[in-house]
């Protein structure tokens, strides 16, 4: 089955500069573990920061757009994987090889089957 | 064949008969219903004609019921049906039940206390799936409403079933994770049992369950020190039931008679430990297991407590595992080798806001200030702990000792 591999860290960790040697080291790192689990990788991308984010709010049928992420949270969702695995333990251990800078949470969910 | 004998059948072979379905049919409602529907067809099946092999016939009854019920599904899906297995061959039927029901206990172990389910879930799923209590029984132990108990197990399945949770006994990758996971699970649900005191309560007859449930686990897993180790520790805590309480109050430890513990299931749980200390380094839960060995080794109350022998291990596990818990225990017995001075300070650095709601912490504290004669901090702290709601036979002992206080 599917799984997304949700990637949560603080932002703040990798500086202004998208070029900035702390993101540079960990593209390095992402690069590598894609790498190695061949055509088991569906997808994925990291992301611009929150900074550019927009958000399109509906409430009672209208809509509003909005500057900024859906929630403001201590930890941003920075970057996701589409991953072909047998079971959530293989999920699981691959989510565990997701490099993080500092603190962080990978969180996984399958996907809907279609 | 009576309803009690019926009932006898039921619950000795109910884990292994579910666990065998669930491993073939890879999902734990089917398994469960399609096993209620046996033994329900059981009732006047067996009045007229007793099956010579009962839980045989139950688990061929049950795997038929569940064939058809996914026979049905695929055909309202419009799929090919699969083939009907054949009824039980009357070789079968001569076989003796081991040998007819695949033993996929520790499969189905596995998948109920994985650990992508939170701990109080897999707890209750593990004592519904495995140890086959009710539901409203665990809602009683857990202190929860049968419905909201309900509604944990259903969610806890459908994510079993969501999230792809495999229905295998884990490989080497993740063996660590998942392995802690089942103790955890097994000490969630342990400690639920253990709370009551007296035994008599809510909680009669499960702790039983969970000592058969430690014993299975040593038995499939026999080269794991921390299953055989929380074996023992589950068998040393029931040997001590009966000395627990006396007249409906707590009886600390060292003041329990160990006549009055269960010499059986001691040796028990000396034999599992003795079997976890071969088997390498020991874990945190060996070195548990051993405190309590140390205290089940205690012969009689003139023996001297064995306070520096748990000391010791205390020491050991510090090192291991450094926790505000493990500490706090540690401290308990520092009071009784170097005094309740070295004690409390030790207790006294501990992160107090973040053990306010964790009872033992005022208890300790509570005592160690009387015995400095601090009877005003000392009261203070048994009132912190009598607020945060004991069980009745710890209450009644803690408002002893409030009671006793001087100054």
């Amino acid at each position: 089955m599917q799984y997304m591999i949700l990637i949560y860290e603080d932002e703040a960790g990798y500086g202004d500069q998208a070029d900035s040697p702390e993101m540079q080291a960990i593209v390095a790192k992402h690069y590598e573990l894609a790498g190695s689990i061949g055509d088991r990788m569906k997808g994925g991308a990291g992301l611009q920061p929150t900074a550019t984010a927009t958000t399109v709010r509906t409430e009672g049928g209208r809509q509003t757009i909005h500057d900024g992420p859906f929630a403001e949270t201590r930890e941003q969702l920075g970057g996701y994987y589409v991953i072909e695995a047998v079971d959530l333990d293989e999920a699981i251990a691959f989510a565990k090889q997701v490099p993080v800078r500092l603190d962080g949470s990978v969180e996984i969910r399958p996907l809907i089957a279609k | 064949m009576t309803a009690s004998a019926l009932d006898q059948i039921v619950r000795e072979n109910r884990a292994r008969i579910v666990a065998a379905l669930v491993a073939r049919f890879r999902d734990l409602d089917l398994a469960e219903e399609s096993f209620a529907e046996a033994c329900a067809r059981a009732v006047p099946a067996w009045a007229s004609a007793p099956p010579a092999n009962p839980a045989g016939w139950l688990f061929r009854v049950a795997e038929r019921v569940a064939l058809d019920a996914v026979r049905r599904q695929t055909v309202r899906n419009g799929a090919a049906p699969p083939e009907l297995e054949p009824v039980q061959t009357a070789e079968e039927l001569m076989t003796s039940d081991a040998a007819l029901i695949p033993d996929e206990r520790l499969r189905l172990i596995f998948v109920c206390c994985h650990p992508a389910i939170a701990a109080e879930a897999r707890a209750a799923l593990t004592l519904r799936l495995v140890c086959g209590l009710s539901t409203g029984e665990i809602a009683r132990a857990f202190l929860l409403a049968e419905p909201t108990l309900a509604q944990r197990l259903v969610r806890a399945k459908h994510k079993i079933a969501a999230a792809g949770v495999p229905f295998e006994v884990p490989g080497p990758s993740a063996w660590g994770d998942r392995l802690d996971a089942v103790l955890s699970t097994v000490e969630v649900a342990y400690a639920h049992a253990h709370a009551d005191g007296g035994g008599t309560g809510r909680h009669a007859g499960y702790a039983e369950e969970m000592r058969q449930l430690t014993g299975v686990l040593a038995t499939l897993l026999p080269s794991e020190s921390e299953v055989l180790a929380l074996a023992a520790t589950v068998r040393f805590a029931e040997a001590r039931r009966p000395a627990r309480t006396s007249d409906g109050m707590m009886v600390p430890l060292a003041e329990q008679d160990p006549a009055s513990w269960n010499a059986a299931l001691i040796d028990e749980g000396h034999a599992l430990l003795a079997r976890a200390l071969t088997l390498g380094r020991p874990g945190g839960r060996v070195l548990l297991a051993m405190i309590h060995g140390e205290w089940c080794a205690r012969r009689s109350l003139d023996e001297p407590a064995p306070w520096p022998a748990v000391l010791a291990i205390y020491d050991a596990l510090l090192r291991l595992r450094d926790d505000p818990i493990v500490r706090l225990n540690r401290a308990v017995a520092l009071a009784e080798v170097a005094g309740p001075v070295e004690a409390l300070e030790e207790v006294d650095v501990l992160d107090a806001a973040g053990l306010a709601q964790f009872l033992p912490y005022h208890a300790v504290r509570a005592d160690l200030l009387a015995r400095l004669g601090l009877g005003g901090a000392a009261r203070a702290a048994y009132d912190a702990a009598l607020a945060l709601g004991p069980e009745a036979a710890e209450r009644c002992w803690l408002e002893k000792r409030r009671a006793a206080l001087s100054g």
